[in-house]
C-alpha cells in the first residue's frame, strides 16, 4: 500500500511537471522546453512509468492546453508542437527498446551455443566413450585367453559391469541430446526421457499428451529441457511419488504442464520462482526468448507445477518480421 | 549546402540545452528526417551528460560527413576527466544506472550507426559517433 501511495504521489508531480513543459514549449520554450522533455522522459523511464501511461498522460494534458487556448491557428499549432515534445518524451524509452531487443537476440543465440554444446558433449559420450570401451573389450578378451578356469566366472563378471557401464552411457547421451527429438518429435523424445527416469528413479510418470504433427525446431527443443528440467527436479529435490505430465494444443499455443506430487518449496515473493534452482530461471529465458510464457506454482507439501504456453504461428520467422 | 563544425563547451546543463539545439538544427540542414533529429539530439543528451556527471567540462563537436554516396552527422565528445577504467564494463548494459535501463552509453551506441570510444584512466576520454542518413 505504502510504495502504492508513493508512486501516486511521483505520478501527480510528474503529470504536473509533465503540463507545465509542455505549456512552456508551447509558448516557444525551444530546446530549453524539449530539453526538459528529455529528461521527463528519462525520469519516466527510471520510474516504470509504462509508455502507455505516458501516452494517455500527455493525451490529457494536451487536452487540458487545447481548452486553454483560444486563439483558432495557436489551437491548429498545438497539435504539431504537442507531437514533437511527445517525440523528445519518448526517445529514452526507444533507447531501452532497443536494448531490449538486442538483449533477446543475445539470448537466443546463447541458447544456440549451448544446444550445440549438448550435441557436442552427446556425441563425446556415445561415439568416443563407446569406441574405448570396444578397446577395452578386445583388450580384455586378449587376457583372457591364457586364463585359467578358476578365473573365468569373475571374468565373466567384469565384462557384465562393462556392458552395464556403455548400456548407461548410450542411455545418458540419448537423453541429453535424443536423436529421436530430430527424428521423430518432442513427444517421443519425452516418453524416452520419462522412461529412462522412471526406471532409474523408480518414479510412475504419467503422461497424457495429444499431439498433432511437427512443431519448429526451437519450440520443440524448449519444451523437451522444460519437461527434462522439471523431471530432474522432482527427483532431485521434490522426492516426488508420481510425476503428471500433460501436453495439448489451444488454437495457436502448445501447453505442457508438469506437476508432482513431491516436496514442494516455498515461492519468493512475486518473483514465481524457487529460491535456489538456476534451472527454472534459465528456462523461463528460454521461454521469453521464443515470446511464450512459463508459471510455477508450488508450496510446501503440495508438490510443484511447472507450465508453459508457447505460442506456435511464426515462432521463429514471425518475432523476425515484426521485429524489422 | 555544406555544414561546417561547430564545438560546444560542456559545463552546465544549459550547454547540453544548446549542445542538443545546434545538433538538432546541424541534423535538419543535412537532410536528417525530424525523427532521426530527435534521435540525434537524444545522444547529444547522453554524452553531454556524462560530460557533466564524470568530468564535469569538456566539448562537444557537430560535424557534417560526406562520404561516396551518403551524408550523415558525427559527433564527437571528449573531456579531460577521470576516464574509463574499463571500456568494456562501461558499455554493457547494467553497469551504471542509467545503463541498467538501456541508457547512457550502451544507448548511444545503438542509436547511433558508428560508435567509438578512447579513454585511458586519468586522461580523459573521447566517443565518436557517426549518423548516416537513411
Amino acid at each position: 500500500m505504502k510504495t502504492a501511495t508513493r508512486r501516486k504521489g511521483k505520478l501527480e508531480n510528474f503529470e504536473e511537471e509533465y503540463r507545465s513543459a509542455l505549456r512552456e514549449y508551447a509558448a516557444g520554450g525551444g530546446e530549453v522546453a524539449l530539453g526538459h522533455a528529455y529528461e521527463l522522459g528519462r525520469r519516466a523511464l527510471a520510474e516504470q512509468l509504462s509508455v502507455v501511461e505516458l501516452a494517455s498522460l500527455h493525451h490529457h494534458a494536451l487536452i487540458d492546453l487545447v481548452r486553454a487556448t483560444e486563439d483558432k491557428q495557436q489551437k491548429e499549432g498545438l497539435l504539431g508542437i504537442s507531437a514533437e515534445f511527445l517525440a523528445e518524451c519518448v526517445s529514452p524509452y526507444e533507447m531501452a527498446h532497443r536494448g531490449f531487443q538486442d538483449a533477446v537476440k543475445a539470448l537466443r543465440q546463447l541458447n544456440e551455443t549451448l544446444e550445440e554444446e549438448i550435441k557436442r558433449i552427446a556425441y563425446a559420450v556415445h561415439d568416443e566413450a563407446g569406441q574405448l570401451l570396444v578397446a577395452v573389450h578386445l583388450a580384455l578378451a586378449d587376457v583372457a585367453l591364457g586364463m585359467p578356469e578358476a578365473q573365468q566366472a569373475q571374468f565373466t563378471r567384469i565384462k557384465e559391469l562393462l556392458n552395464e557401464v556403455e548400456k548407461h552411457l548410450r542411455r545418458y547421451s540419448h537423453e541429453l541430446r535424443p536423436t529421436i527429438l530430430d527424428d521423430l518429435g518432442w513427444i517421443p523424445a519425452v516418453r524416452f526421457l520419462a522412461d529412462g527416469i522412471s526406471k532409474r528413479a523408480n518414479l510412475p510418470i504419467h503422461i497424457d499428451a495429444t499431439v498433432s504433427g511437427r512443431l519448429p525446431t526451437t519450440t520443440e527443443t524448449t519444451l523437451y529441457r522444460i519437461v527434462q528440467e522439471a523431471l530432474t527436479n522432482a527427483v532431485k529435490h521434490a522426492k516426488a511419488s508420481n510425476v503428471w505430465i500433460r501436453a495439448w494444443r489451444e488454437d495457436f499455443t502448445q501447453c505442457c504442464s508438469i506437476r508432482d506430487d513431491g516436496a514442494g518449496f516455498k515461492m519468493r515473493h512475486g518473483q514465481g520462482t524457487p529460491r535456489k534452482g538456476l534451472g527454472l530461471v534459465a528456462m523461463r529465458e528460454r521461454v521469453s526468448a521464443i515470446g511464450g510464457t512459463m508459471r510455477i506454482e508450488s508450496s510446501p507439501g503440495h508438490g510443484t507445477e511447472v507450465s508453459v504456453r508457447l505460442p506456435l504461428e511464426g515462432n521463429d520467422a514471425n518475432t523476425n518480421r515484426t521485429r524489422g | 549546402m555544406s555544414v561546417g563544425e561547430i564545438r560546444v563547451e560542456i559545463n552546465s546543463d544549459q550547454d547540453i540545452v544548446i549542445a542538443r539545439q545546434k545538433g538538432r538544427v546541424m541534423a535538419g540542414e543535412l537532410g536528417f528526417s525530424s525523427g532521426d533529429a530527435t534521435l540525434i539530439a537524444t545522444a547529444i543528451s547522453e554524452l553531454a551528460r556524462n560530460i557533466v556527471s564524470y568530468a564535469r567540462t569538456g566539448q562537444i563537436k557537430l560535424k557534417g560527413i560526406h562520404g561516396s554516396s551518403r551524408s550523415g552527422i558525427l559527433v564527437i565528445a571528449s573531456d579531460d576527466g577521470p576516464g574509463i577504467i574499463d571500456i568494456r564494463q562501461a558499455l554493457r548494459d547494467g553497469f551504471s544506472t542509467s545503463g541498467s535501463l538501456g541508457l547512457g552509453l550502451p544507448g548511444v551506441r545503438r542509436l547511433m550507426d558508428e560508435f567509438e570510444i578512447n579513454s585511458q584512466p586519468g586522461k580523459g576520454t573521447m566517443v565518436a559517433v557517426k549518423k548516416w542518413r537513411q
